[in-house]
C-alpha cells in the first residue's frame, strides 16, 4: 500500500484542524485558570449556535445581528457555568471534571427547549459568504472558507488579549501558581469567570464554524472522540501553552485525514487510524508526563475530602440491625420481582444489577485507590468479546477467566497511570475505551504485519453478534428471568468480596497509596504494586461483568459498548457515593432505573445524569449513600423512640456532619501523658 | 521508584527478619537536583543502637539526607550501607521491609484513613497476605488479620488512643497525629529510625515533653535513631552525637560537648549565642515546669 497526500486532503485536514484547534485553545484556557479538563467545552457553544439558526431562520434576523446575540449568549452560558462550578473551588479537581461532564449533559437539555430549538430542523447552518474554490477535483464550500478565514483571527486575537491585557496576566499567573497569584493581588475568582466567559464565546465560534459541514440537526458537537481529539492537541500543549495547543488540532487534523484517506477500507472501516489515534495519545500523555505532573500536583495535593469517610458504622447494635433488616428485605423483594414484573423488566433488572457491578468495580479503582477511569466500559467489552468466542464454556469457568484475562489487559492500562495521574488518567483512559469500541471490537480479524497470521480478536460481526444461550450447571439462563436472578447473585457475591476487601485489608491499602504516596511507601506498602492492584480488581470485576452483559444483551454490537456508558458509570459512583459500595448500586438504581419508569427518552436519561450529577456534586458530596445512611439513622430513632415509650426520643447521632471536625480537639492525648506508654515489642 | 517485580526483596526474608539496632555507613553521599548539591559529599557513620541528632539551618540538606536514606529521592552519588546491605539496592518499601522507617515532618498521615486502618497499615507492611487468600477468606488470611487487629489494639491501649480510634487522621489535632505516627513506629519495628522534626508544629511545652517520650521510643523499640530537629537543646540533651550540616555539607560532628565548642558548628548555626541553647530552658529541668522561651528558631527545613 502506497501512501499519498494530495493538497486537497491536506488542506481539508487542516480545516477540520481547526475547529479541533479552537476546541483546544479552549480547553487550555480553561485549565490554566480552573486546572480542570473541561468536558462542557464543546457544549457551551452549541446552545448559542443552535439559537443563531433559530434567529436566522425563524424570526428572520439579520445574520450578523444573529451571530452577536448568539455569542453574548455563549459567553453569558460560559459566565453562569463558572458561577455553578465555582462553588467547588476547593473541591479535588477530578469531582470538578466529573461536573463538568453533568453541565455538557445540562447544557444539551437547553438545545432541545423550544424557543431554542428551530423548528425546521433539517435545513443548511447558515453562512454568511458564498466564496468557493477548488483545489483539484475538489471543490471548499463556503463553510470550510469561512473556518479557513475566521478561525486564525480569532486564535490571533484571543493571544494578544491574554498577551497583551491585565486580564491576560492574571490568567498567565494564574496557571503558574494559583496561590501566590491570589496573594499578590490576583482577583482569582473573577480571572476565572472572565476565562469562562472567553470559552463560552469560543466554544460558540467553534461551533457555528464546524457545523456548515453538519446537514442535520446539531445537538452535540463534542462527541466522545471528537472531545478526545481536541483534548490530544491540548496535551500536546502541555494543557498550558495555546499556539501550541492551535497548531497542534491543526496537526491533528492532517495526520487524521491524511491517515483516512490512505488506510480506510471497507473491511475494517477505519480501525487503523483510531489505533494510529491512540498511540498518539498515549505517546503525547507519556512524553508530557513529566510536565503535567508538576501542574497537576497543585490541584491533587488536597486530600480526597468526599464528606464520605466519615460514614463509620457505629457500635450500636440497633442500628446494624435496621441496617440488616433493611438490606434483608430490599434483598427479597428484588428477588422476587422477575416472578411479576414481564420480560422487559426482567431485563431491565439484570442491566440494573450488571451496572452496579460496573459501579462497583469504578468504587474499588476511583473511589478506593483515586484513579479516574473514564474507560471502564472498554473493560466491560474486553469480558463481552471474550465471552462471544468461547460462549460455550460453562459461566462457572467462564466468568473468573474472562475476569483474570480482563484484569491482564486492566493492569496493562494501569501502566500508564503509574506515570500519569489524575485527569490525565481519565484522558488515557478514556481513549482506551474508544480504541476497543472502535477499532479492536469493531476488526473481527486482522493479519499480523510480520508472520502474515490471522487472529480473530474483535467481535464476530461488529455490526451484531449473536452470543448462544448461557446455561449454569446444567441449567439453562437463556430466559430473561433466569438471567434476572443469575444477574442478581453476581451481584450478591461481587458486593460480598467488595465488602471483604473493604473491611480485610485491601481498601486501606489502596487508601493510604492514594492519600500519601511517598508515606505509604515509607511505611512499607508496595507503592507501585498496589497501584496496580486496584487495576488488577477493578479489570477483574469489570470483565466478568461484561461476560454477563453479553449473556443478559444476547445480541450486541460495538454500540453496546460506546465511551458514553463509562461516563455514565462515573456519573453513578458520583451520584451514589464516590467511596461507598451501597452508594454504587443505589446509583445504578438511579440511574438505570429512573429512565426505565420514566420512559426511556434521551431527554429523561439526560436529566437523571446530567441535572442530578450537577446537583449530587454541589449539595450532596456523600450522594444518594449519605441520604440512605440517614434514612437508616431517622428509622433506629423511630424504633428506639417505640422501645423506650414515654421518655424522650434518643437524638440520632448523625454519622456525617457536612464537614466533621474532631470533637475532641481540645483534648487530643499530650505527648506528655502519651511518654508513660509501656509497650511489649508488638 | 523502580520497576514491579523486585528480587531483592527476598534475600531478608530467607536470613530470617533481624532485630536489633542497625548500623548505617553513610560515604560521600551527594543528592543532586538539577544543578543543586543539596547533599554534597557526606560521610557519616551511625552506630548500632545510637541516638544521632541532625541540625543545621534551613534549606542545610537534612530533611534531604532523611530522604535519601528512606530511598525516597535518588542517589547521584556515594553509597548507603546499612549493616551489610547496600540500600541502593532496595526501593523505599523494600528498606521499610529491612527496618529502616521514617517519619515526615509534616506528619500528613493518610487523611481519610482511621486511626486503626493507619496502624493496621503497618502491620500490613511487616505480614502480607496476597489478594486472593483475602478475598477468599482463607483460615490464613483470616488469623493474620485477627492478630494484626490484636496487635494494634495493645498499641491503640497504650498510647491512649482508644477515643481516636475511628476518627480520620485528617480530623485529628497535629499533636494528636504525631502519637498516632509515633505508634505507628512502635509498631513498625525499626532497626534504623529516622525522624523528621517530631516536635514540628507542636507547643513548646509539649515539646519539651517529647525528651522522655524519644528516650522511651528508643528503648521499646531498641534501635538506632536518626533525629532532624530544630530544637537545639532537645538535641543536645537526647543525642550521643550531634552532626551540624551547612548547605548540604558536614561542617561538623561528635558529642554535644564537642560540637558545642566547636567554632564551625557555632558559626554554622549555633549562632554563636547562648540564647539560641536555651531555648528550652535550663536543660537539668526539662521535666516540664521551664518557662516557656521564644519559639525556636525557624520551624519546617
Amino acid at each position: 500500500m502506497s501512501f499519498s497526500l494530495p493538497p486537497s486532503v491536506l488542506l481539508e485536514g487542516a480545516i477540520v484542524g481547526l475547529d479541533y484547534g479552537l476546541l483546544a485553545v479552549g480547553l487550555v484556557l480553561i485549565y490554566r485558570t480552573s486546572r480542570v479538563v473541561n468536558f462542557a467545552q464543546g457544549q457551551l457553544g452549541v446552545v448559542a449556535a443552535v439559537f443563531l439558526v433559530k434567529l436566522y431562520y425563524d424570526y428572520g434576523f439579520n445574520y450578523w445581528a444573529a451571530l452577536a446575540i448568539a455569542l453574548a449568549l455563549a459567553a453569558a452560558v460560559g459566565a453562569v457555568s463558572e458561577l455553578v462550578l465555582r462553588r467547588l473551588f476547593n473541591r479535588p479537581r477530578v469531582m470538578v471534571m466529573v461536573a463538568t461532564i453533568g453541565l455538557s449533559q445540562v447544557l444539551f437539555l437547553f438545545t432541545v427547549f423550544p424557543f431554542i430549538r428551530p423548528k425546521k430542523l433539517f435545513r443548511a447552518f447558515p453562512v454568511p459568504i458564498n466564496w468557493t474554490f477548488h483545489v483539484g477535483t475538489f471543490l471548499f464550500s463556503p463553510g470550510e472558507v469561512l473556518t479557513l478565514i475566521v478561525a486564525p483571527i480569532v486564535v490571533i486575537a484571543l493571544a494578544a488579549f491574554i498577551r497583551l491585557s491585565s486580564w491576560g496576566l492574571a490568567m498567565r499567573a494564574m496557571a503558574e501558581n494559583a496561590e501566590s497569584a491570589r496573594l499578590s493581588g490576583v482577583w482569582v475568582r473573577r480571572t476565572s469567570t472572565v476565562a469562562w466567559t472567553l470559552a463560552g464565546a469560543l466554544s460558540a465560534v467553534t461551533a457555528v464554524l464546524a457545523s456548515p459541514g453538519q446537514t442535520s440537526a446539531l445537538t452535540e458537537v463534542l462527541s466522545p472522540d471528537l472531545l478526545l481529539l481536541a483534548l490530544l492537541a491540548a496535551l500536546i500543549g502541555g494543557m498550558v501553552s495555546l499556539p501550541v495547543a492551535f497548531v497542534a488540532g491543526i496537526g491533528v487534523g492532517v495526520v487524521l485525514d491524511a491517515l483516512q484517506w490512505n488506510f480506510t477500507n471497507p473491511s475494517s472501516g477505519t480501525a487503523s487510524v483510531e489505533l494510529v489515534l491512540f498511540l498518539l495519545l498515549l505517546a503525547a500523555l507519556l512524553v508530557r508526563a513529566a510536565s503535567l505532573q508538576k501542574g497537576a500536583r497543585v490541584g491533587e495535593r488536597s486530600s480526597w475530602a468526599m464528606g464520605t469517610a466519615a460514614f463509620r458504622r457505629t457500635g450500636d447494635a440497633l442500628r446494624r440491625t435496621v441496617g440488616a433488616t433493611g438490606v434483608g428485605i430490599t434483598l427479597l423483594v428484588v428477588a422476587l420481582l422477575p416472578f411479576v414484573v414481564g420480560v422487559g423488566h426482567s431485563f431491565l433488572m439484570s442491566q440494573i444489577c450488571i451496572y452496579g457491578v460496573i459501579a462497583l468495580s469504578l468504587t474499588v479503582l476511583t473511589g478506593w485507590s483515586g484513579q479516574v477511569s473514564l474507560g471502564q466500559f472498554g473493560f466491560v467489552a474486553v469480558g463481552a468479546d471474550i465471552a462471544s468466542h468461547f460462549s460455550s464454556l460453562p459461566l462457572v469457568l467462564l466468568l473468573p477467566a474472562a475476569g483474570a484475562a480482563t484484569a491482564l489487559v486492566s493492569i496493562l492500562v494501569g501502566l500508564t497511570a503509574l506515570r500519569i495521574r489524575g485527569l490525565y488518567l481519565a484522558v488515557s483512559t478514556l481513549g482506551f475505551a474508544l480504541f476497543m469500541q472502535t477499532s479492536v471490537l469493531a476488526t473481527s480479524c486482522w493479519t499480523v504485519p510480520l508472520i502474515h497470521k490471522q487472529i480473530c480478536s474483535g467481535l464476530p460481526n461488529p455490526e451484531s453478534t449473536l452470543i448462544g444461550s448461557p446455561s449454569l450447571f446444567g441449567i439453562n439462563l437463556s430466559s430473561a428471568q433466569a438471567m434476572a436472578w443469575f444477574s442478581l447473585v453476581v451481584l450478591v457475591l461481587s458486593v460480598l468480596m467488595v465488602r471483604v476487601w473493604r473491611d480485610r485489608g485491601v481498601a486501606r491499602r489502596l487508601i493510604a497509596v492514594r492519600d500519601n504516596e511517598v508515606a505509604a511507601g515509607s511505611a512499607g506498602i508496595p507503592v507501585v504494586r498496589t497501584k496496580l492492584l486496584a487495576f488488577a480488581l477493578s479489570g477483574f470485576m469489570a470483565g466478568y461483568a461484561g461476560v454477563c452483559l453479553a449473556f443478559a444483551t444476547q445480541r450486541f454490537s460495538t454500540d453496546t459498548f460506546d465511551p458514553t456508558f463509562s461516563i455514565l458509570v462515573v456519573s453513578m459512583v458520583v451520584i451514589g457515593g464516590l467511596d461507598s459500595i451501597p452508594g454504587a448500586l443505589l446509583g445504578a438504581l438511579y440511574l438505570e432505573g429512573l429512565p426505565a419508569i420514566f420512559g426511556s427518552t434521551p431527554t429523561v436519561e439526560f436529566l437523571t445524569s446530567g441535572v442530578g450529577l450537577v446537583a449530587f456534586i454541589l449539595y450532596l458530596p456523600g450522594g444518594l449513600a449519605q441520604i440512605m445512611h440517614q434514612l437508616g439513622d431517622l428509622v433506629t430513632a423511630g424504633v428506639e423512640h417505640i422501645r423506650t415509650r414515654g421518655s424522650p426520643p434518643v437524638e440520632p447521632a448523625d454519622p456525617a456532619p457536612a464537614h466533621p471536625v474532631d470533637p475532641h480537639q481540645g483534648r487530643s492525648p499530650s505527648p506528655a501523658a502519651a511518654g508513660t506508654f509501656s509497650m511489649a515489642d508488638p | 521508584m523502580t520497576g514491579v517485580g523486585s528480587a531483592p526483596a527476598a534475600a531478608p526474608a530467607a536470613e530470617g527478619p533481624r532485630t536489633g539496632p542497625a548500623r548505617l555507613d553513610i560515604d560521600e553521599l551527594v543528592v543532586a537536583f538539577g544543578g543543586l548539591r543539596a547533599v554534597d559529599g557526606v560521610s557519616l557513620t551511625i552506630e548500632a543502637g545510637s541516638i544521632v541528632g541532625l541540625i543545621g539551618a534551613n534549606g542545610s540538606g537534612k530533611s534531604t539526607l532523611l530522604d535519601a536514606v528512606s530511598g525516597i529521592v535518588p542517589l547521584a552519588e556515594g553509597r548507603l550501607r546499612l549493616d551489610h546491605e547496600d540500600l541502593a539496592d532496595y526501593v523505599p518499601h523494600e528498606r521499610a521491609r529491612l527496618g529502616v522507617v521514617r517519619s515526615f515532618q509534616d506528619c500528613r498521615l493518610y487523611p481519610e484513613l482511621s486511626v486503626e486502618d493507619t496502624l493496621l497499615l503497618c502491620e500490613d507492611a511487616r505480614h502480607r497476605i496476597d489478594v486472593l487468600s483475602t478475598t477468599l477468606q482463607m483460615p490464613w488470611a483470616r488469623r493474620a488479620e485477627r492478630q494484626k487487629r490484636l496487635a494494634v489494639d495493645r498499641v491503640i491501649g497504650s498510647f491512649g488512643l482508644e477515643r481516636f480510634r475511628s476518627h480520620s487522621t485528617g480530623h485529628l489535632s497535629t499533636g494528636t497525629r504525631r502519637i498516632v505516627d509515633l505508634a505507628s513506629i512502635v509498631l513498625a519495628n525499626p532497626r534504623l529510625l529516622l525522624l523528621d522534626e517530631p516536635t514540628a508544629g507542636i507547643a513548646q511545652r509539649e515539646a519539651e515533653a517529647f525528651i522522655p517520650l524519644l528516650r522511651r521510643l528508643h528503648e521499646v523499640t531498641d534501635s538506632t535513631i536518626l533525629l532532624v530537629e530544630h530544637d537545639v537543646p532537645l538535641v543536645f540533651e537526647l543525642c550521643s552525637t550531634v552532626v551540624v550540616m551547612q548547605t548540604g555539607e558536614m561542617v561538623a560532628a561528635g558529642t554535644p560537648e564537642e560540637v558545642r565548642r566547636d567554632p564551625r558548628a557555632l558559626a554554622a548555626y549555633l549562632g554563636a549565642s547562648e540564647e539560641a541553647l536555651n531555648v528550652s530552658g535550663p536543660i537539668a529541668s526539662s521535666s516540664g515546669d521551664a518557662p516557656p522561651g521564644p519559639p525556636p528558631p525557624g520551624e519546617g527545613g
